[in-house]
């Protein structure tokens, strides 16, 4: 009975640290880049709230929480409050499968450092990202405006187009690790990561998951300069907000799959192994914001192209090869 | 070959931005650090008064028929003297895009600009000023000029006595 | 008609046209300063210069003075030409003050285009400059001569064609001077004119000294609503007060001048006590709740006492529209139709006009090209006064002038006077006297010959009268044409739109059937004659409606008062004495002037979507909400034109353009006129209107104040002699209206038998145009 309610306390704990760990880095996620960003661009970036904008993020939220919610008189009331919490929720979900750390031994319990070790995790990650294009879809129809849905159509066929390549470059890890679960993958790097195994299909899911979490240079749903703010141009104060911390968590858990799928998760020497998960998920978002800062944005035609003539083949190529070798090997 | 070519060329930006991160940014931090403004910087607009003291400004509506924006404002009044002024001036600085059409315009050298920007406000209202808080004590950029000293109006001295003229003619002169 | 070729252009031009008029209808712009379409070429600023390269007299020659030749070829481009007009404009400014920042010409001044135009931009000349003391012209003018080119422009202007005798040049040299021969108000009634004409700032406005820039003006052409002429105007306000009023160009009506009560009777608008707000007693009301009150009040009264309850009365100040619209309205609740005057004689007369004399009238264009005009029971000066003008314009080119009337009539040019009383006027027109015929034999040795006919002294039976007259003496050549004077802007309209038959509205008032009054923009109390009367009728009502514009003393007794607006700030259409219809276009929106709001400093710092003093909307407007229509002008016009045929072209008018007359009719009207017996040492009582304060616009207007006269009865000296009254006594004058305290002026130039007073501000009881009545002198003072 006690066992069982340390557990219960345990998980909760862990749930609320996780929760509040990603929402944190989100937040702090988003700092990070509009400093990263400035520097690039010798500026300063953010550096009047707090000491070197350190509560900017805070600023930010209190900015968003007091401003109009407004919601355009011809809108679809009901989809268009919808819309940007499914878009956070379905982020937020995502993070229930990935494993952060080797499991724990505390009070003689063993405590799996992931929320839930679902023996079919990948497909789970695959699902809730696809649901993730309804948050988009309902956005940009239900604020009837010609922007919003200009970007929820463009950001609807990218992220079909895309899917279907990040899809087919996890199966190879999949093969390889011989399982669904993600804990199992993890452990199946333990000497040496994927990406050094399998690098087409690492590089393949790279680029995917940049596609997937709508950036450049693949922004196409929201390109500013096209489309005034894209989905998500109707929105204002913290419904905009939703979106905009929907798109970071985003990031993180592209990051930490990323990190999971193919640079062997927790492992690593010296260090702990959440230590080594943070470090990782950390440098890849500093690659995302780093390709944000050099690349342009492609063209629709390009983006279309580049998913479907390319990336689409070299995964299916990437898969029967991977197959044939395995096989070959036994 | 051009994918060899885009492949070559992804790189270099990688570069820039990464060396860009470790240069010292361009930035002016405004507020603690004051900005060096030019000689001529065109900013918040002041009412100039001639060397004798007396407001430049004549009301004549040039300004205001110049400014592209419509910010400036103005009823002429005829002083006792004959003199020309302006019974109220308004100009609208939240409007006002500083272009300095209006100092150019002005006959009388009495509307100048200064180059005192910091003038934001969070009532817009307060962005309206009005003649007394325009007009300034001192001749501006030219301390020499004073238009009723040119022009041929008895307002500065009497009639005919400005260095330019000649002594008010007796009509019924008959001499030829 | 010759052919000429003006810088490779070809034009041809009827006989006698100048180089510079040929130009112009090429559209090619000849600089030129004393040339004026109106006052003709001198050549005396030398500005016009152009070279003719074939032609009778070729080289460098003056355009407004060279008549265009067949075959001749002018250039006006090339370098000679070009040089010489940049040499004279360069010595035309050799003394000009440069003082543009404070001369209220700038920004309209043909001195600064012509020097912009021509090239000149730097001085050279570094002698001394010229000056000149000014003068003091009263209350109008204002003068600075130092600015002056020596274009004798004002002189033309004021003296040769407006007859003016106090202003002039003097001097010699360069020290030619152009004013009065000493200080002093200028004394003509078209004085305003020379600011006009100066192109530059010699003279200008003092009325509007200071006010405002040229380009901030609102502007646009409207019609002078002070007498029944229509003169062609360009009023132009700023920041809701109406500043000036400038004459515009209507060849067909004044030419190109407007006479001063025009030109300086503006300021009504602005009069402080404008009533701007919807009022029901004390009470406050929005214009639509206003109109609320009376469309239900009176359908109710309507309901309960019958159509003859409710009385409307529109008025010749009212647009045609409003006028129509009354009709209208009028019809759709079921009561009687509407007076569309308070003053009957003088609207009976205006019927005269509409219809019987209708296919005979004239314009003031063919005054100024007539050979013989009788003006019969008129004073131009104070009735029409750019008739008077008009007069000498005819003079000038040769023709005479004779005025048959009661009054001390003053003319700007040479004319005969026969002085006659108003009983022996009716005797001149009766057709059968002596005097009749020999007028009648005057008028057919005439070429072009028109008649001036004095709706107010004449009334409909003398006016029909002198139809007859007319009438004989045209011929199978040509007509004796006819140019009446009305009572007010709107008076033919008016007219024109109501049956031939009406009765009298204070009859009506009195036979107490009458439960409720609606007065549209009239004041009988000082626009009808028995005004005590009326305000004892008042009593008897149980509702009266003001809709107005004008602070006027009906609209304290009103009980429920709705604003409307000024000419000047509506859209509408008058029709003048000689039938022409003519559109206004609004200049400025109703409004508390920013003088008043900001009370005199700056306007008020606030932000408010609607300026105060706002509310007022044009009347015709107000109908329509009543009737539920709301259509705009156009289409109101084409319905107007249907339902009264008579306004031909009604509906492609467009104001300030083509202006054209309404349709004959054979409607004729039955009036007869009864001669009054006189009572035993008894005058005739003749009620002129003042020249200036007579019509209540010019009334309401502070700038014409310096021009109020004192009330006076005037007599001739036998019968003030025949009384042992003095001149200056302070005597009563009895009349049917009542006795009232008056100093007695006398007057050699007035008829003999009668007694004459002034309708102005400063005595409003009696009104012009009236029945013949009888009236008493006596001295002493009355009580009561």
């Amino acid at each position: 009975m006690v066992d069982q309610f340390v557990m219960l306390a345990l998980i909760l704990i862990k749930l609320v640290l996780v929760f509040a760990v990603v929402l944190s880095m989100a937040a702090y996620l988003v700092l990070a880049e509009r400093k990263i960003l400035a520097r690039m661009q010798l500026r300063y970036g953010p550096n009047r709230a707090g000491p070197g904008g350190m509560i900017q993020p805070m600023a930010d939220l209190i900015k968003l929480l007091t401003k109009e919610d407004f919601i355009p008189a011809t809108a679809d009331r009901g989809l268009f409050l919808i819309a940007p919490g499914l878009s956070a929720l379905t982020a937020l979900l995502t993070f229930a499968v990935i494993p952060f750390g080797p499991t724990l031994e505390i009070f003689d319990q063993k405590l799996p450092l992931v929320i839930c070790d679902l023996n079919i995790g990948l497909l789970y990650f695959l699902a809730l990202s696809s649901l993730a294009g309804y948050g988009l879809a309902l956005g940009g129809w239900a604020s009837n405006s010609k922007y919003s849905l200009l970007g929820s159509i463009r950001g609807l066929s990218q992220l079909i187009s895309y899917e279907l390549a990040m899809g087919l470059s996890v199966v190879p890890v999949v093969m390889m690790a011989k399982s669904f679960s993600l804990t199992a993958i993890v452990m199946a790097q333990e000497t040496i990561p994927f990406a050094l195994l399998n690098p087409p299909a690492f590089l393949i899911f790279l680029i995917s998951i940049f596609a997937e979490s709508k950036r450049i240079p693949f922004d196409l749903p929201e390109a500013e300069n096209e489309l005034v703010g894209g989905f998500h141009t109707e929105y204002s104060g913290m419904r905009f907000g939703l979106f905009f911390v929907g798109e970071y968590i985003n990031l993180v858990i592209l990051s930490s799959m990323l990190t999971v799928l193919f640079l062997g998760g927790w492992h690593g020497p010296w260090l702990p192994g959440i230590v080594w998960f943070m470090v990782k998920v950390l440098a890849i978002c500093f690659f995302f914001i780093w390709v944000r800062g050099s690349l342009p944005r492609l063209r629709y035609d390009q983006l279309m192209n580049f998913g479907w003539k390319v990336l689409m083949p070299l995964a299916l190529l990437n898969v029967l090869v991977t197959g044939a070798i395995l096989l070959g090997m036994g | 070959m051009p994918l060899l070519r885009d492949i070559k060329g992804f790189f270099p930006p990688f570069w820039v931005t990464f060396r860009n991160m470790f240069r010292k940014p361009v930035t002016v931090q405004y507020p603690e650090q004051m900005p060096e403004l030019p000689e001529r910087y065109r900013a918040r607009l002041v009412l100039t008064r001639d060397p004798d003291g007396e407001e430049r400004c004549v009301a004549c509506h040039l300004c205001s028929g110049a400014c592209p924006v419509d910010c400036i404002s103005m009823q002429a009044a005829e002083a006792e003297d004959g003199r020309r002024y302006a019974s109220w001036f308004r100009i609208n600085f939240a409007r006002c895009i500083f272009c300095g059409l209006c100092t150019e315009a002005c006959p009388t050298l009495a509307i100048q600009v200064t180059s005192d920007f910091e003038i934001s406000k969070r009532d817009p209202l307060k962005l309206v000023y009005e003649k007394d808080d325009l007009l300034v004590d001192h001749c501006g950029h030219n301390d020499e000029y004073s238009f009723y000293r040119q022009a041929g109006i008895g307002v500065a001295a009497p009639r005919g006595t400005n260095p330019s003229e000649s002594a008010p003619v007796d009509v019924k002169d008959l001499l030829p | 008609m010759p052919t000429l070729t003006i810088d490779n252009q070809q034009v041809t031009v009827p006989d006698g046209t100048t180089v510079l008029e040929a130009a112009e209808q090429l559209g090619i712009v000849i600089p030129h300063f004393c040339y004026h379409k109106a006052l003709g070429a001198v050549g005396a600023c030398r500005m016009c210069a152009v070279t003719v390269v074939e032609g009778t007299f070729k080289g460098l020659k003056m355009s407004c003075l060279v008549k265009a030749e067949e075959g001749m070829v002018v250039t006006t481009d090339d370098q000679q030409s070009v040089e010489f007009r940049a040499r004279v404009s360069e010595w035309l400014m050799l003394n000009h003050p440069h003082d543009c920042p404070v001369c209220d010409e700038g920004g309209e001044c043909q001195l600064q285009e012509m020097t912009i135009a021509s090239g000149h931009g730097l001085r050279r000349y570094t002698g001394k400059k010229r000056t000149y003391n000014n003068q003091q012209l009263g209350p109008f003018i204002a003068q600075e001569m130092n600015r002056c080119i020596q274009c004798y422009r004002c002189v033309r202007t004021y003296k040769d064609y407006c007859g003016g005798k106090d202003f002039g040049v003097m001097g010699s040299r360069n020290r030619v001077f152009f004013g009065r021969f000493k200080d002093g108000t200028l004394e003509s009634d078209f004085s305003g004119n020379i600011v006009d004409a100066c192109p530059t700032g010699v003279f200008t406005d003092k009325t509007y000294r200071f006010k405002s820039r040229y380009w901030d003006l609102q502007e646009a052409p409207s019609i002078c609503p002070h007498c029944s002429l229509g003169c062609s105007t360009v009023p132009g306000g700023r920041y809701g007060e109406l500043q000036r009023v400038r004459s515009s160009v209507n060849e067909k009506v004044n030419g190109f001048f407007i006479c001063d009560r025009g030109r300086f009777g503006s300021s009504y608008v602005n009069h402080p006590e404008r009533p701007r707000q919807a009022t029901r007693g004390s009470w406050k009301l929005t214009v639509d709740e206003a109109l609320q009150q009376l469309d239900v009040k009176a359908r109710e009264l309507i309901n309960q006492h019958g159509p003859e309850s409710v009385l409307l009365l529109g008025s010749n100040r009212a647009s045609l529209e409003t006028n129509w619209l009354l009709q209208r309205w009028a019809e759709e609740i079921g009561c009687r139709a509407p007076l569309l005057s308070a003053h009957l004689p003088r609207h009976q007369a205006a019927q005269v006009a509409a219809f019987d004399l209708a296919d005979r009238l004239c314009s003031l264009e063919k005054v100024r090209q007539s050979d013989l005009v009788v003006a019969i029971g008129a004073d131009p000066l104070a009735e029409a006064p750019m008739l008077g003008v008009a007069l000498r314009q005819a003079v000038r080119s040769g023709g005479k002038v004779k005025v048959f009337d009661p009054r001390p009539v003053e003319l700007p040019c040479d004319f005969e006077k026969q002085t006659v009383s108003p009983t022996e006027l009716l005797d001149l027109l009766d057709g059968t006297s002596v005097e009749s015929k020999q007028l009648v034999d005057l008028l057919r040795g005439a070429e072009r010959p028109v008649l001036v006919a004095g709706g107010l002294m004449l009334g409909a039976g003398g006016m029909l009268r002198l139809k007859k007259i007319a009438a004989a003496a045209s011929n199978d050549q040509r007509n004796c044409l006819v140019h009446p004077l009305l009572g007010g802007a709107n008076s033919f309209g008016a007219a024109l739109l109501s049956l031939p038959e009406q009765d009298d509205l204070l009859t009506r008032l009195e036979s107490e059937r009458i439960k409720m009054l609606v007065c549209v923009e009239t004041d009988p109390l000082l626009e009808a004659p028995d005004n005590e009367r009326f305000a004892k009728a008042l009593s008897l009502l149980e509702e009266l409606v003001v809709l107005d514009y004008l602070p006027t003393p009906l609209s304290v007794h009103a009980n429920l008062f709705i604003p409307t607006t000024a000419p000047v700030e509506s859209e509408g259409t008058f029709i003048n004495n000689e039938g022409r219809q003519q559109l206004f276009a609004p200049v400025i929106k109703p409004r508390l002037p920013i003088s008043v709001t900001g009370e005199g400093n700056h306007p008020p710092r606030e932000f408010i979507d609607v300026a105060p003093g706002s509310d007022p909307i044009p009347s015709w407007q107000l109908f329509q909400q009543l009737l539920g229509e709301a259509t705009d002008l156009p289409t109101l016009r084409e319905k107007m034109k249907t339902a009264v045929p008579r306004l031909i072209d009604f509906e492609t008018l467009q104001p300030g353009g083509v202006s054209c007359r309404v349709a004959h009719v054979d409607e004729r009207c039955i009036y007869t006129d009864e001669i009054p017996a006189a009572p035993e040492e008894s005058l005739q009582l003749v009620v002129t209107p003042a020249r200036y304060g007579s019509d209540l616009l010019s009334r309401y207007s502070a700038k014409l104040q310096p021009r109020f006269t004192e009330a006076c009865v005037q007599l001739h000296p036998q019968d003030a002699a025949a009384r042992g009254l003095q001149d200056g006594a302070k005597v009563v004058l009895d009349t049917v209206e009542g006795p009232f305290n008056l100093t007695l002026k006398c007057n050699d130039k007035m008829a003999i038998g009668c007694a004459l007073v002034e309708n102005g501000p400063k005595f409003q009881q009696l009104v012009p145009g009236g029945k013949l009545s009888f009236c008493k002198v006596h001295a002493g003072m009355s009580h009561g």
